[in-house]
């Protein structure tokens, strides 16, 4: 193999690249940390289904996000019953309360009825089966472990809902909402709690489970045709989770922000390894000087200059994602929520290479320094 | 067919705009250097003679006048072509060694068979014996750090002369070594024109290598004054301009 010039200059003077690498990592943690906790703390709104089993969601129409989800007519369950490919269809409700414990005044809370029987398929995937069948006594709730200091409670404790005495008498898992607190109890309960639900007829949503998933898209267009989008929307889990995601994304404005802070830390990034690696080239000139008098064309030292941007921008980058893997850890522990997915992780991995390569192309200009007949003076 | 290793000037002029002064470097210089000789280009500060060793090895382009290197007019040659030139025929030594404080002494001198395009095993082979002739074979695994003055020297010596060029350049080779140093380096740079025929050509105001010089040519304000054969050469001939 040639002389690696690029890379041996670059472990030999490992304390002038540094800054650079750790600028670059800097810059991909602050990337991967806050779009993962932005799109965490947004995804809370879409808990409600990425936590339940459900193929399909029946809801209102135009339906914007999981949360904001209003009362359809009882009537689409049995319409969509009549398919065969629907095996069983479940309501589930949303509704309002205000939480009222020990410590004195209230708290928003939301409350999330879901079918108790073992098998239900609302927020199947936040309760063991043992713990969901407790529901089915009557004034009897769930509350998301690490919401139990919020509400200054414990499993045993009692409080009151809308000024309704209920107990306690379990704990759901990867609950926590960004706003309020999500309380969930059976579909008697959340009636009785919130009269806007108790009408039998009031449902917030319809799950559905298929026979097979795989037939979801097929099911939802046969009840897309405008007739029946008058009373209801039917989407699939991903769908209502995604619409949920996006809305809270682009119309809360954390989004914009976001997008503010990864400029901010783009830009940082970009200026801290140029800098470096101007100072890095402005070190070799004389050696440059050298390789340009023994006939070198300009491409070639380009080429080394850029090389090291590049293995900046890959050291750094792998910095940058074991930090972000740590964050996620700790986040882990501590019951944020942190949606550390393979999108965010390659969209900061380009991002963070494009700073890399840009400051390359940055330091570039310091090459014209590299004149052999400057050495002769 | 290769041409004939020659390397001669003929009118050449070179001015600098220095804070908007113009200074004449060089004024009317015409020069025939001969292979197989360490030839000497000396003379006080601002003489012009690094102006002169910059236009003759194509490192940069005269105001007027022609150089003619191995039967090439280097001023009909682009940039690109000058590069190519140089890549194929030049070597430099410079004052300051300019050695990459990264690489080992083997690595500085095979580096430039890599940008020749030579296979690696070849590489290292040319540079390893490159630095068994400066006399460095034991030292090649240390990088410039853990080498002498003159070692590096040598080291930069061998860099220039790893690829045979047949025209060896070198500025001010010996100003910062001890007088040791000073004289194993400049009787390499003889050694190296007396047994491959290569022109090389020395800039330097040092009176060692003036001593051991086959050819010394005196400067003075952009102008040859005194080219003379031999050290110290009683064959000297007056340059009247």
């Amino acid at each position: 193999m040639a002389v690696a010039l690029a890379r041996k200059t670059l472990l030999h003077e490992w304390r002038r690249f540094l800054p650079a690498v750790m600028s670059v990592g800097f810059s991909g943690v602050l990337i991967i940390v806050q779009g993962a906790l932005l799109l965490g703390i947004v995804g809370t709104n879409a808990l409600p289904v990425t936590r339940s089993r459900a193929d399909l969601w029946v809801g209102f129409p135009g339906t914007q996000s999981a949360d904001l989800g209003r009362s359809i007519d009882a009537g689409a369950a049995a319409e969509l019953l009549v398919d065969p490919r629907v095996l069983r269809i479940e309501p589930l409700l949303m509704g309002s309360g205000d939480w009222r414990g020990l410590r004195g005044g209230g708290v928003s809370v939301t409350l999330i009825g879901v079918d108790a029987r073992p098998d239900g398929l609302g927020l199947a995937e936040a309760m063991p089966r043992a713990v969901r069948v407790l529901l089915e006594e009557p004034a009897t709730v769930l509350v998301d472990d690490g919401d139990l200091g919020k509400l200054a409670t414990a499993i045993g404790g009692t409080a009151e809902i809308n000024g309704q005495r209920v107990r306690v008498v379990g704990t759901t898992r990867g609950m926590r909402a960004m706003g309020g607190v999500n309380i969930v109890a059976s579909l008697a309960t959340v009636r009785a709690l919130d009269r806007s639900l108790a009408s039998a007829g009031a449902v917030t949503y319809y799950l559905a489970a298929l026979r097979s998933p795989d037939t979801a898209r097929a099911v939802k267009t046969r009840f897309s045709r405008p007739d029946a989008r008058q009373r209801f929307e039917v989407w699939t889990a991903a769908e209502l989770a995604g619409r949920s995601v996006r809305y809270w994304l682009l119309e809360s404005g954390a989004g914009v922000g976001f997008i503010f802070a990864t400029i901010v830390a783009l830009l940082v990034g970009t200026l801290i390894t140029s800098q470096t690696l101007m100072a890095a080239v402005a070190a070799s000139i004389p050696q440059y000087a050298t390789l340009r008098a023994i006939g070198v064309p300009f491409p070639a030292l380009r080429r080394i200059v850029v090389e090291q941007a590049g293995w900046v921008g890959a050291v750094g980058l792998a910095f940058g994602l074991a930090g972000s893997l740590l964050a996620a850890l700790l986040a882990h522990l501590n019951g944020i929520p942190f949606a550390l997915g393979p999108g965010i992780m390659a969209l900061s991995g380009g991002l963070v290479l494009a700073v890399a390569l840009l400051a390359g192309v940055l330091a570039l200009r310091r090459l014209r320094h590299a004149d052999p007949a400057a050495l002769l003076r | 067919m290769t041409a004939p290793t020659s390397l001669s000037a003929s009118g050449l002029a070179k001015s600098y705009l220095v804070q908007s002064i113009r200074t004449q470097a060089l004024a009317d210089v015409s020069l025939t250097l001969r292979p197989g000789e360490l030839s000497l280009i000396s003379g006080p500060s601002g003489c012009g003679k690094s102006t002169l060793l910059s236009l003759m090895s194509g490192l940069s382009r005269p105001d007027s006048g022609e150089v003619h290197a191995l039967g090439t007019d280097l001023g009909r040659l682009d940039d690109a072509g000058r590069d190519a030139f140089r890549l194929a025929h030049c070597g430099f030594v410079f004052q300051g060694f300019n050695l990459f404080p990264a690489l080992d002494a083997l690595e500085q001198v095979q580096l430039v068979l890599d940008y020749r395009g030579v296979p690696q095993d070849e590489a290292r082979r040319g540079a390893a014996s490159a630095l068994e002739m400066v006399g460095l074979g034991h030292r090649s695994h240390l990088r410039p750090a853990e080498l002498s003055g003159g070692e590096k020297q040598r080291v930069a010596i061998a860099r220039a002369i790893v690829k045979r060029p047949r025209l060896l350049f070198a500025d001010e080779p010996t100003s910062a070594l001890d007088s040791v140093n000073g004289a194993i380096v400049t009787d390499l740079l003889r050694e190296i024109a007396h047994r491959s025929g290569a022109i090389v050509v020395c800039v330097s105001h040092d009176p060692r290598l003036i001593a051991r010089a086959d050819r010394v040519i005196e400067m003075e304000d952009g102008r040859l004054r005194r080219d003379s054969h031999g050290a110290p050469a009683p064959s000297a001939t007056e340059i009247h301009p």
